[in-house]
């Protein structure tokens, strides 16, 4: 599985939403509505399955999921 | 005349039904809802047994990317208000939102979810707790949920004041229609205290049934055998307007609120006051509040603590107010077939007797068996009682005496 599949599987996991739902070009705000503490959630999940640290001022609502891939490409 | 507030949606989560005619055709029967716990082992527990609610997964309109952000009495709430936005006939898509507000009233908090969370936390460390935590235990949470789901964004309140929290909500939200603050207001409480954490709390108090061995028999309000009550889980809520435009929408008008009562024993921080003279002060207040005379009251739905001296004291107050009228009220403690809803229990009541004055029936109390003579009055034992209703009484006490009497009225 790459990377950016990995990413969009622990978005939806952790979200509770559906790979139809997210788009890769378009922000987690204006696709699924994501709030302030789903952010938080999801910093959390993202940074314990990929083994980074994430901080809440680098994913944000405004975030797309091609964003969170090179956030975590890089910190990898 | 001054505008009455109209009841014209009802939604309820109990043990005995989370659809009101379901709940309603349940209770009919006279029958117990109370059973051993089952959501954990609660076997140490003084007491154990409870009125739970099940199947709420199926009842429930909610996505669970918000079921898991919620505490269950959140949950609860939520369905309740759908119910009772639908029953109100009420086309959200043509009112301004600016003017409905939600005012419920809880005692204990989502402990389900914080308690789960807290464990985490010692576990794992911070980083263990869910960020909905901060969002999902306090008492105001449902409030929230519920203005956020259908975009409500009037006046709003939670009321915590232990058993009488939904009948203040009630109150707070009628006044707010009546003052011409909000075009709709979703009134009512809810309370989740089948939990590990709520249930010791609640065990500590020192009013709930030890009767284990015999879940169904256990609340015996009124009874020489009485040990306490018993603890139930549910939601209900109402939507209150103005009479005069629920009758421009032509929505049906269940009751009307119509007065107030409410006083503090300012006495102890758990026993009522010995004297009764506060809960006297707080039905007397009500009906005056209502207009009424004493005469006029013809069902009083008793708040039924189950202990020794709340019993005792209710009924005290009452004859102290009603003197020779006392024995012409009917009078009965329908929570005996499902438990005390605490924080959700005033609006449970207030339902039950709407379902009474529709349907002119007074429901039993329960497990009434053996006659004390230092209480000793009709309280519409065991059996169901055919009588008419207009005008009713619903007394609810609070821990340490936070007495509040609602006046209701059919027509």
């Amino acid at each position: 599985m790459s990377l950016k599949e990995e990413v969009i599987d622990q978005i939806c996991n952790t979200l509770d939403v559906t790979k139809d739902e997210l788009q890769e070009e378009i922000s987690l705000y204006d696709s699924i509505g994501v709030d302030s503490t789903e952010i938080v959630e999801l910093v959390v999940a993202l940074g314990k399955h990929f083994g980074v640290k994430l901080e809440t001022t680098e994913v944000t609502k405004n975030s797309t999921p091609l964003d969170i891939v090179g956030i975590i490409s890089k910190k990898k | 005349m001054e505008e009455r507030v109209a009841v014209t949606g009802i939604g309820i989560v109990s043990p005995c039904g989370l659809k009101k005619e379901t709940m309603w055709a349940n209770l009919k029967k006279g029958k117990s809802f109370v059973d051993e716990i089952t959501r954990f082992d609660a076997s140490l527990y003084g007491s154990h047994i409870a009125g739970q609610v099940h199947d709420l997964d199926y009842y429930t309109h909610l996505p669970g990317r918000l079921i898991k952000k919620i505490d269950l009495f959140s949950h609860m709430a939520l369905v309740a208000s759908k119910q009772a936005i639908e029953d109100s006939k009420l086309d959200l898509e043509k009112i301004d939102k600016t003017r409905v507000g939600v005012f419920m009233g809880n005692a204990l908090g989502g402990w389900l979810f914080a308690e789960t969370e807290l464990r985490d936390m010692y576990l794992e460390g911070r980083e263990g707790i869910s960020p909905y935590m901060a969002s999902a235990w306090f008492a105001a949470a449902p409030q929230g949920q519920i203005t956020i789901f259908y975009g409500f964004k009037g006046y709003s309140k939670t009321v915590v004041a232990d058993k009488a929290s939904s009948g203040l909500a009630i109150w707070y939200g009628a006044k707010v229609v009546k003052a011409g603050k909000n075009d709709y207001v979703l009134a009512g409480g809810m309370e989740a205290p089948i939990t590990p954490y709520a249930l010791l709390c609640a065990n500590t108090s020192g009013t709930l049934s030890k009767n284990n061995a015999s879940p169904k028999k256990a609340y015996k309000p009124y009874d020489l055998n009485r040990d306490g009550f018993v603890l139930a889980e549910g939601a209900g809520v109402v939507m209150l307007e103005k009479e005069s435009q629920a009758k421009q929408r032509q929505a049906l008008a269940y009751a009307f609120i119509k007065g107030i009562g409410f006083s503090s024993d300012g006495y102890h921080h758990m026993r009522y006051s010995n004297d009764y003279g506060m809960l006297s002060y707080a039905i007397e207040e009500a009906i005056k509040d209502a207009g009424w005379n004493k005469e006029d009251v013809d069902y009083i739905c008793l708040d039924a603590e189950a202990t020794v001296m709340g019993d005792y004291l209710e009924v005290q107050a009452l004859k102290k107010v009603f003197g020779s009228s006392f024995n012409n009220i009917a009078m009965s403690a329908p929570k005996s077939m499902f438990g005390s809803m605490l924080g959700a229990q005033s609006v449970m009541d207030l339902i039950i007797t709407i379902f009474s004055m529709k349907n002119n029936l007074v429901l039993p109390t329960i497990n009434y068996e053996v006659r004390d003579p230092y209480c000793e009055f009709n309280c519409t034992p065991n059996k169901a009682m055919e009588r008419e209703i207009n005008k009713a009484l619903i007394v609810s006490r609070g821990r340490g005496g936070i007495n509040v009497v609602l006046a209701v009225e059919k027509e």
